[in-house]
């Protein structure tokens, strides 16, 4: 079994990835300000969380102007999907061997 | 880094929350669209039978039978690339309304004011239900229009069929407007 994931351990980065891998591969994924309110983050903090997410190319960010209005989609890579199937796979075998 | 087990149950259980909040939201917002539809179809059919009840209230089924394509064409646009068509919604749908048609029309001997009350209720009464698992946005919606519905029936008075286009109508699409957000 994996050890942790370094990158989605963090709780607000494990919420944002619960909440994006929740959604199915072929959906668009989840706009900034679904996100902060799932995760509680204010816009800062989500902002750079997800910097560090996309960095480590779990997520994919994408920034386009919708009735002339920003709007921020996030979501989860392939490889994002992985890792987090496997964090929670280690969380569950802590759980399991205790 | 070294997570204990207790540590790792409360990370779990808060990956389960924010997914079941996911879901959660995804049926609010597909069923917003549905209700925002069947607003429109019922101001429509209501305000055009409350303004030519002679000539537009035996042709009311051809604007519920766009509604309900229209709610088929939601369920399959909104379902994820290769998942199926949900037709254990479809099939419930079908049964409420078969089971409404039976009392409606052969066991019940509704008048035009009954039959007129009668189908919202049911199918808000299966929203009221249908919020027990889904969401008490659905029961919140189901009882308040069923309470609006009901008070209408017995104080409207002439007024009955536009206070439906009115409530049914508007009230479904302000209601659809709203769980979009929730």
């Amino acid at each position: 079994m994996d050890g942790p994931d370094d990158v989605i351990h963090q709780p607000i980065r494990l919420r944002v990835m619960a909440a994006l891998t929740a959604c199915d591969p072929g959906d668009e994924g989840l706009d900034f300000t679904r996100l902060k309110g799932l995760t509680g983050a204010t816009d800062g903090n989500l902002g750079a969380h997800l910097d560090n997410l996309a960095r480590a190319g779990y997520v994919e960010v994408t920034k386009a102007f919708v009735a002339r209005r920003p709007r921020t989609t996030v979501k989860a890579s392939p490889q994002g999907r992985a890792a987090f199937a496997r964090h929670v796979a280690f969380l569950k075998s802590i759980i399991a061997g205790a | 880094m070294t997570i204990r087990s207790d540590e790792a149950a409360a990370m779990l259980a808060d990956v389960d929350s924010v997914v079941a909040k996911v879901k959660q939201s995804r049926i609010y917002r597909l069923a917003a669209l549905i209700m925002t539809l069947w607003g429109v179809v019922n101001l429509v059919r209501d305000g055009l039978i409350a303004i030519g009840p002679a000539w537009f209230g035996p042709r009311w089924f051809f604007v519920d039978a766009l509604g309900v394509a229209g709610t088929i064409g939601i369920l399959r646009y909104s379902a994820s690339p290769g998942a199926r068509f949900p037709v254990r919604t479809l099939a419930g749908f079908l049964l409420f309304y078969a089971f409404g048609w039976i009392w409606a029309h052969l066991l019940g001997h509704f008048g035009p004011r009954q039959q007129m009350a009668f189908w919202p209720t049911l199918f808000l009464f299966g929203y009221s239900v249908a919020g027990l698992w889904f969401g008490p946005a659905f029961t919140a919606i189901g009882l308040s229009v069923t309470a609006l519905v009901v008070a209408a029936y017995f104080w409207a008075g002439g007024a009955f069929t536009l206070w439906l286009a009115v409530v049914t109508g508007g009230g479904f699409i302000l209601c659809g407007l709203w769980m979009r957000r929730a």
